[in-house]
């Protein structure tokens, strides 16, 4: 009787879990060094979906996001001979290498997401109308 | 005094017509009873309920930030109580109808 309602929630999670990692992107895009202080930037993550969801059993309807993974695009470079980070040697001697992060990108993905959570619950309130017409047979 | 949910007990059969003999009507015996049917999912909204205040207190202090799944437990248990009600209703309806009746 639910099972709509259940993929539409799995939906929704998996949207939320897609927005936390749009969010990740967005706020560490210029993030020049790792946690322990090397220069090693930051690295663009992407939301990998999957069908089924494995919360609710093993062959449940749904999505689920699989595993968040990184993206491989070469890092940029950006000229700041200052910059603490900055590759002090060779012949990028002055660059300091950055994020792959393209926020422009990162709206709009952050965009489609807003709207696929919508879409989702949209179906969430149309299985609850169903419903609702349905009972109302009995009135 | 008979349980009043067990209709089919108070209700004395109604002999067949030759038109009912004819359709091999749905034996009353093999499936469950109606007072069966409606206490298993009386337990079934209760414990919906139940999810649903879990889920929603789980919210509150902080414990969850969830928030769809706790939503889809509200709606599940709302749509659950909601065909609980109509159901009753129709009891309560036919019960009163029975009640009227002219012997």
């Amino acid at each position: 009787m639910f099972t709509t309602l259940d993929i539409s929630t799995s939906g929704l999670i998996a949207q939320r879990t897609n927005l936390d990692t749009i969010a990740g992107n967005i706020a560490m895009q210029d993030v020049t060094r790792d946690e322990n202080g090397n220069p090693n930037p930051y690295r663009r993550r992407v939301a990998l979906f999957a069908p089924g969801d494995p919360s609710r059993g093993q062959n449940a309807p749904g999505v689920h996001v699989a595993k968040v993974v990184e993206d491989s695009t070469p890092f940029g470079l950006r000229w700041e001979p200052g910059h603490v980070d900055a590759i002090k040697d060779g012949k990028e001697k002055g660059y300091v290498r950055v994020s792959n992060v393209d926020v422009h990108t990162e709206m709009v993905n952050a965009m489609v997401a807003a709207r696929a959570y919508e879409a989702n619950v949209t179906v969430a309130e149309m299985a609850k109308k169903m419903a609702a017409t349905t009972i109302s047979l009995l009135i | 005094m008979p349980d009043p949910i067990a209709m089919s007990g108070i209700v004395p059969p109604v002999a067949a017509t030759p038109a009912a003999q004819a359709a091999p009507a749905a034996a009353p015996a093999a499936g469950k009873s109606f007072q069966s049917v409606l206490l298993e999912s009386l337990d079934e909204v209760n414990r919906l309920q139940a999810e649903a205040d879990e889920g929603v207190q789980r919210l509150m202090t902080g414990q969850t930030d969830n928030v769809a799944e706790v939503l889809a437990a509200v709606n599940k248990a709302g749509i659950a109580f909601d065909l609980l009600m109509e159901i009753r209703n129709k009891l309560v309806e036919s019960y009163k109808e029975i009640e009227q009746m002219q012997v």
